[in-house]
């Protein structure tokens, strides 16, 4: 039987802060509803000052080394037979991951703000060490929150964080991952909120996150549909990106939506299984519910108490995503399926070899899924692949695999 | 408005305030729960909340976060607390609110929630991850579904901005749950000296009654925000106080014996 859903919290009507359709708003504790409204006033005056826009511009530039190349994957084409691939190389960003752009955006916001200090959390280590990187550029102390287990599978990461002056902090409560972070960080915000700017890391969250989150991720499209207008003389015909809260899929994504012709597809964690707990898959096998401060879909038991993940990628092991990407899934505008650890695996050493790139674990959910959709396309299309991050931080975890894998032969 | 709730704000208190206790469903079980219940109403307490354990409190320090899980490793639901109230309904009138975050309830369905929950005998929610000015909708909602049976409990931080308080100010039913400090629940830190000011300004503002609630612990606390509040909420220690009882090991008897010193000093509180 299908049950229409019901969105109790916004089906009457009644106004509610930053919805995407039914999903977002802003459900936090009182003590943080005013901070939220002042960042969403900030970051609104952010938008029409010219001189913020030419910095953010100018540091994506000189900092980053945007624009990130457009880069035709052939050999991996070739191997797979049907369409073309290329690969957005957000891998190639300073400090390797799309996860700069927001930071260094949110970092000039808190700058702006007159705040002294900056939280964050991470999972992968990834948005970590962009906004450790961005704090250091702009002389704020940061402190970020790590779960334990990620503490341990990223530790490269969290030695970068510390060589960039920030301070990590483990967290080893729950499941000791990305949500227990967020958890944490939040804590420390509510306690610490007049002075605290909190650099969330992705297109999730509280109302403005989830947008703000975007606008910073969607220079990756821009440039994308730029490079393949260029390049192609037409739109792609798909674009991959993983998911984890959804940013770099948004990024890619937003510029895109009105183009019907262009199929978009997010890649989630399938992890070992299909069953609750064995996978980070939210959109594929989740139900709407509230999590970190948003209503968008979640991991759940029939309790509604959040599910503890597994994924072998740190960054997609979150039993939330964010809002935006919620209701692109309900209006059918994109889609979502997921790659299991073993396919995702699988697809890091096949671009290792055939590309001579070392994907992240996230990112070679995405590619995964595009060496399954590029055999049953012509020669004619094109699919791109948001390589959202590098994976050397990855290499322990791949090296357990590789041995393991010797081990079965 | 909760006539339970109401008679208990309009009738003056028994010692220099009111004392609101909270205690987490199903910890570290359901029939501890009920014991604890009943012993707090029988020992002066003048509102009861009870926490529904979530698995990610953001908004609680470790203290409570640990009785979550406590109660979760129990297998407490949505549904045995509604039960647990049903049950301590039959023997006593101490109004009841349910704290609880957002997700397990409408994980239970809404309309089906205020329906079970106002029929068990609850009083009304505090709904710490939904602020007032968005939780319109859903308050609506109650009323259609069962009328003024189930009140909602507003919250106000010391950086709530004028039109939150604005909002809050409309209300005429419960009271506000004014937090005492930016934070979360329980911790060590002392309360900071502009809290009475603070609770003072609201009262200008607001039509309902005022309780202050996080890091109360102590009587000179207690005594000197009775001066500008109507009630106190005593939580984490009261949770915390339970927790090392249950870490003794101890045989009913001893337990129960024990159990009284804790509601003696939760009383001793308010003298
Ligand atoms: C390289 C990389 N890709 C993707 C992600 C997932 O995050 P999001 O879904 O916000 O892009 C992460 C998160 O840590 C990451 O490090």
């Amino acid at each position: 039987m299908v049950k229409e859903k019901t969105h109790v919290l916004s089906d009457d009507g009644y106004e509610t802060s930053g919805h995407f359709g039914p999903y977002g708003g802003a459900y936090v504790p009182e003590t943080l509803v005013p901070a939220l409204r002042e960042l969403e006033a900030a970051y609104m005056e952010s938008c029409q000052d010219e001189s913020f826009q030419q910095e953010f511009k100018e540091l994506l530039q000189r900092y980053v080394g945007r624009p990130s190349l457009f880069y035709e994957a052939k050999r991996l084409a070739e191997q797979l037979g049907g369409g073309r691939i290329y690969l957005k190389r957000e891998d190639l960003n300073h400090t390797g991951a799309h996860k700069i752009n927001n930071t260094l955006g949110q970092v000039l916001l808190a700058k702006r703000m007159g705040k002294k200090r900056v939280i964050a959390e991470t999972g992968a280590g990834q948005h970590g060490v962009a906004t450790a990187t961005a704090c250091a550029l702009f002389a704020l102390p940061c402190v970020v929150y790590m779960g334990e287990e990620d503490v341990r599978r990223q530790n490269l990461n969290v030695l970068r964080m510390r060589l960039l002056g920030a301070e990590v902090r483990t967290v080893t409560h729950g499941s000791c991952t990305l949500k227990d972070a967020i958890n944490e960080a939040l804590r420390d915000w509510v306690t610490n909120v007049e002075e605290t700017f909190y650099c969330f890391g992705t297109a999730a969250g509280p109302h403005p996150y989830p947008t703000i989150v975007r606008d910073f991720q969607t220079v990756i499209g821009q440039e994308t549909r730029e490079q393949a207008l260029k390049e192609l003389g037409k739109l792609p015909d798909a674009i991959i990106a993983c998911i984890g809260g959804g940013s770099n899929a948004i990024g890619i994504f937003h510029p895109f939506i009105d183009d019907k012709e262009v199929r978009l597809i997010g890649v989630e964690a399938g992890g070992t299984g299909n069953k609750t707990g064995e996978n980070a898959a939210t959109l594929c096998l989740g139900e709407p519910g509230v999590l970190h401060g948003a209503y968008s879909y979640l991991l759940q038991d029939d309790d509604g108490q959040i599910v503890v993940t597994t994924s072998v990628s740190a960054g997609l092991d979150y039993p939330g995503v964010g809002p935006e990407h919620s209701n692109l899934k309900e209006t059918g505008r994109a889609d979502y399926v997921s790659i299991s650890d073993q396919e995702a695996l699988d697809a890091c050493t096949l671009l290792c070899q055939t590309e001579g790139i070392l994907p992240a674990l996230e990112s070679a959910h995405a590619v995964a899924y595009a060496a399954k959709l590029a055999p049953g396309l012509s020669k004619d299309q094109v699919i791109v692949v948001n390589l959202s991050g590098r994976g050397d931080k990855d290499v322990e975890t791949l090296a357990q695999y590789l041995e393991g894998g010797a081990n079965h032969e | 408005m909760s006539e339970r709730l109401k008679a208990v704000f309009k009738s003056e208190p028994t010692g220099v305030t009111r004392l609101v206790s909270y205690i987490m469903a199903g910890d570290p079980s359901v029939e501890a729960s009920l014991r604890r219940l009943k012993g707090l109403a029988d020992h002066g307490v003048d509102v009861l909340e009870l926490g529904v354990p979530f698995s990610d409190p953001m908004a609680d320090g470790v203290v409570i976060q640990a009785a979550a899980e406590r109660a979760l490793n129990a297998q407490m639901t949505v549904k045995k607390t509604l039960e647990l109230v049903r049950e301590f309904r039959r023997t006593h009138d101490t109004p009841l609110l349910l704290m609880s975050y957002l997700n397990p309830l409408l994980r239970y369905g809404w309309d089906q929630l205020a329906e079970d929950a106002a029929d068990a005998g609850v009083d009304g929610f505090i709904l710490p991850d939904l602020p007032w000015r968005e939780g319109q909708g859903l308050r609506m909602r109650t009323k259609k579904r069962v009328g003024n049976k189930l009140d909602f409990i507003p919250m106000i931080a010391q950086t709530s901005r004028e039109q939150d308080v604005q909002a809050v100010s409309q209300v005429t039913e419960g009271f506000a749950y004014v937090i005492s400090r930016n934070g979360i629940t329980g911790g060590e830190v002392e309360l900071p000296a502009s809290v009475n000011k603070f609770i003072e300004s609201l009262g200008n503002s607001l039509q309902i009654p005022r309780c202050v609630g996080f890091g109360i612990q102590k009587p000179e606390q207690v005594r000197a925000l009775a001066k500008v509040c109507d009630g106190v909420v005593v939580g984490s220690a009261l949770v915390k106080a339970f927790a090392k009882l249950d870490q003794k090991g101890l045989e009913e008897q001893d337990l129960i014996e024990q159990e009284k010193e804790v509601f003696s000093w939760l009383a001793s509180l308010k003298n």
